[in-house]
């Protein structure tokens, strides 16, 4: 390097030196800024309304937008508008949040979230989990000769011909597929064994696409054993109808999770992790439980004793399978290709 | 020298739109479809290749898939032809001053959400249902198979799109003079030959406009065939979903789109043919085939008809109206979660929620906004496109009229995906504009479809009687044309307000913040946990499209405009 470049360089770190400085300022929230969040409809708007956008706005007198809707189509428009998103934050499944991040979709955690060092080692993948949900048997406990406790008492011949399977892709038809890999030997890596062992499961009552049609299913007498969110299960059970069962498999329920995340190239970088960090308070996740019987990702929140029983006790969290989901994400063309052919077909 | 080009001038405003706001994202879903493989952030110019359409053509499930899809919106049209064609002869029948009543009857369902109504036909046949507490009260029953399956997405998609069906074809029975069913009477033609040889003919434009729009609809539809189908019964919209928005495989949604597409296009090509084959009197043809059936058996229909036609449009009706009931009682009922169908106590809650929370009222100002916006338009362009069809024949009508029908035949799925790739030019419009752009685009094949039967049924002779007594082409225009349109014109408002206030599919995609339509939020409200809400919003939109419909009937004689 000789003098002269070594010069223009002085120079020109002289010049910009000084935005450094200003650059953290600038990057602070301001009255009137907008944080745009996609999200899903009901309960999970109605709670990040009260417990999330109220302290925020207090706080910074900005503005909180919601793009309302299923995952399918906020991941599709966030994978469209990547390098320039529309979204600050949005709200994915495990598998997705995983994947969105090695794809530049999405940001992967920091700690510039407080509450980012009293999240499980689980929920800080992909994303911020802010819920826990992970899927496991549900089915009528007046229908089974004894409780559920294996993936594999589904192929007991009481429930033949009684089974709703979830559809796939989605988190309850992942689950399916792999916890029924996991509990004949395989792993998510080798599914040929599950899909050899979901076909012997022929014919099925119906195949369910949502928690509710499942739910539908049970109270019409159409299915008496499906798989699902735990949570909703158990929720079900609770206000709707009290003959449905929620197992607790040696094999572990599978992980389902709510996760937040930033986008890559977000606007309101800022407000996003303050939004998150809200999300992950005591006050938010203890909504979330009453409302929704989702188990908390922080370690630092307290559990309402009525509550204890119906959320994931440390022992059922740290007994759940840990996939591959990266893999799993990338797989889902070809599973959907095969699970239509071989099991909806 | 400018009437040489009239039609084509007539054709151009349409044609201009469809280009603008159409022509980009199918050119879009073409180019992906010609990938050789899938990458969400690949380049969208890439040599062409053939493997996604060998893919699909080569796979038994793909093809099986867009049969099966096909014979289903062929059962659905078939459905909606025989119960509909009933309801809208009664429409007609029924006396002036309950006429705004009965439409009523057929035009709120329309207005009410497409996942409600299908959730509606659930309560409806399910075990624990209403056919079945009936039946159980007669000591039948319980049927526990009328769900989940091919007949339920039948009768579910047939409640939905039916309404369309009797809409075109009321347009075309009351516009046809009584003097004629009158003359074929006193001739001594029994009420069965009567409708047979005069009144079946003469809605032939109406039938085949309303046949092409419902099948064009069902083989698009996914919505009732995912909540009704019990995941047995796959469509090729559903796949479509799938493959774009799940695995975010664009080149073989976009190649099973544009397949389906010629599918249904070749379709409404072949209903078309096989009506103008059934109407030489429209071609200035001496001869053509001749319905006939035999003595006995118009006999036997002069017995039945009154009883089978009573029977009828008590199932149109029914099926039109219950599961709205049914959404009614749903949306009082203290249940947690929407689908659980037993009655658990009365609650005004749900109503409680949607009037202090969640953003309704908004969502519904947009939505009336965006409505009223791509109505105004399609109507405006759509009228001269009616004419040009209709009274001019110039090199290339044909071709333009399939491209004007293009968009009903495109899975609204597939529209999306190719604006995903158009987003950031999209964003540069305000989202409103661009939103009202494209549901004029959806809107327009009906508009279009309801102007021509209208135009066709015009009274040519007024307006040669006009024209001689020198009055102007604008006069004829405003003076003759236009009342004689109004009908058409009332019923393609209704139909494009009905068609843009609905549309989710498309808008879902697009809708930002601030735009967020009122079927987006209750779609919203349904992908995760149905709560009853939904329920209680389409509850309060009957009731009030209900009062707005009686007060409009009464200030502005709304029964009048349906009689020419």
């Amino acid at each position: 390097m000789n003098r002269r470049t070594f010069g223009k360089l002085v120079l020109g770190a002289g010049v910009l030196a000084p935005f450094h400085f200003v650059r953290p300022a600038l990057a602070q929230p301001a009255p009137g800024d907008e944080l745009v969040v996609g999200i899903w409809g009901g309960v999970q708007e109605r709670i990040v309304r009260e417990y999330v956008e109220k302290p925020l706005v207090e706080k910074y007198g900005c503005t909180v937008s919601y793009v309302l809707g299923g995952t399918g189509e906020r991941r599709a428009r966030a994978y469209a508008e990547r390098g320039r998103p529309s979204f600050d934050v949005l709200y994915l499944n495990i598998f997705e949040s995983r994947q969105a991040v090695a794809d530049g979709v999405t940001q992967a955690p920091t700690d510039a979230v407080p509450q980012f060092e009293n999240l499980y080692d689980m929920a800080k993948l992909g994303g911020y989990g802010v819920a826990l949900n992970p899927v496991t048997i549900a089915y009528k406990g007046s229908k089974a000769s004894a409780p559920i406790t294996s993936w594999k008492d589904i192929w007991k011949d009481e429930w033949k011909g009684r089974i709703a399977w979830p559809t796939y892709p989605g988190a309850e038809g992942t689950a399916g597929l792999l916890m029924t890999s996991l509990a004949w030997g395989g792993d998510e890596k080798n599914l040929d064994l599950a899909f050899q062992k979901i076909q012997e499961l022929k014919p099925f009552a119906a195949l369910q696409t949502s928690a509710d049609q499942a739910f539908q299913m049970f109270d019409q007498d159409i299915a008496d054993l499906t798989i699902e969110f735990g949570s909703l299960s158990r929720k079900q059970s609770d206000t709707v109808n009290s003959d449905i069962a929620i197992a607790d498999p040696t094999e572990g329920l599978c992980p389902a999770m709510n996760v937040a995340c930033i986008t890559e190239g977000a606007r309101n970088q800022v407000l996003a992790e303050e939004w998150i960090n809200l999300h992950l308070s005591e006050a938010c996740m203890q909504a979330y439980m009453r409302e929704a019987y989702y188990s908390p990702t922080v370690k630092n929140v307290a559990i309402p004793d009525d509550f204890k029983d119906k959320l994931l006790t440390p022992e059922q969290i740290g007994r759940m399978p840990a996939f591959d989901w990266e893999y799993v994400a990338q797989q889902q063309t070809a599973w959907s290709s095969r699970f239509n052919r071989e099991i909806a077909g | 020298m400018l009437a040489r080009w009239k039609g084509q001038i007539l054709a151009t405003p349409v044609t201009l739109w469809l280009l603008l706001a159409f022509a980009a994202p199918l050119a879009v879903v073409v180019l992906l479809s010609l990938h050789e493989y899938a990458d969400p952030f690949g380049p969208l110019f890439l040599p062409p290749s053939l493997a996604q359409f060998q893919l699909v053509l080569g796979d038994g499930f793909y093809v099986g898939v867009l049969v099966e899809t096909l014979l289903l919106g062929a059962g659905v049209t078939l459905l909606s032809a025989i119960l509909g064609f009933p309801l809208a002869l009664w429409l007609v029948r029924v006396p002036s001053k309950w006429r705004a009543l009965a439409f009523m009857v057929i035009l709120i369902p329309l207005l009410t959400n497409v996942v409600v109504r299908s959730l509606g036909v659930v309560l409806l046949l399910a075990p624990d249902g209403l056919i079945n507490g009936v039946l159980g009260l007669l000591g039948i029953g319980p049927f526990n198979g009328m769900l989940y399956n091919h007949v339920a997405v039948a009768i579910a998609l047939a409640q939905v799109f039916m309404p369309f069906i009797v809409l075109a074809l009321y347009d075309v029975l009351q516009g046809t003079s009584p003097r004629v069913y009158e003359a074929a009477t006193s001739l001594g033609a029994s009420p069965t030959m009567a409708f047979w040889t005069v009144r079946f003919p003469l809605a032939f434009p109406g039938l085949r406009a309303g046949i092409i729009v419902v099948f064009l609809m069902a083989t698009t539809a996914y919505v009732s065939a995912k909540l009704l189908g019990g995941g047995r019964v796959w469509t090729t919209g559903m796949l479509v979903w799938q493959e774009a928005i799940s695995n975010l495989n664009s080149p073989t949604a976009s190649a099973l789109a544009l397949l389906m597409t010629f599918a249904s296009l070749a379709f409404a090509a072949l209903v078309g043919w096989g009506f103008a084959k059934l109407m030489p009197w429209q071609s200035l043809k001496p001869r053509g085939p001749t319905l006939t059936l035999p003595v006995w058996a118009m006999r036997l229909l002069d017995l039945v008809a009154p009883i089978l036609s009573r029977l009828l449009v008590a199932c149109a009706l029914g099926l039109l109206i219950l599961p709205l009931i049914l959404v009614c009682i749903q949306s009082v009922n203290n249940v947690p979660q929407g689908t659980s169908a037993a009655w658990k106590g009365f609650t005004l809650r749900w109503y409680e929620l949607v009037f202090t929370q969640g953003g309704y009222t908004e969502s519904f100002v947009v939505s009336v906004q965006l409505a009223l916006a791509a109505t105004g338009f399609a109507l405006a362009i759509s009228l001269p496109a009616a004419f040009a069809l209709t009274r001019f024949r110039f090199p290339g009508i044909s071709a333009l009229s399939m491209f004007w029908t293009l968009p009903l035949s495109l899975p609204g799925v597939a529209i999306g995906i190719g604006m995903l790739r158009l987003l950031q030019l999209f964003y540069t419009v305000p989202t409103f504009v661009g939103l009202m752009a494209l549901h004029v685009v959806l809107v327009i094949p009906f508009s279009i479809s309801l102007l021509v039967a209208s135009v066709q049924q015009l009274d040519r002779a007024q307006e040669e009687a006009a024209q001689s007594l020198g009055a102007d082409g604008i006069r004829r225009f405003v003076l003759i044309v236009i009342p004689g349109l109004m009908p058409g014109l009332v019923a393609s408002g209704i139909m494009a307000f009905l068609m843009s206030f609905g549309e989710v599919t498309v808008t879902s995609f697009l809708t930002n913040a601030r735009t967020t339509t009122l079927p987006v939020r209750i779609y919203a409200e349904a992908t995760f946990v149905l709560e009853p809400t939904v329920y209680a919003v389409s509850a309060s939109m009957m009731l009030v499209t209900l009062l707005a419909l009686v007060v409009m009937n009464r200030v502005f004689s709304v029964d009048r405009l349906h009689v020419r």
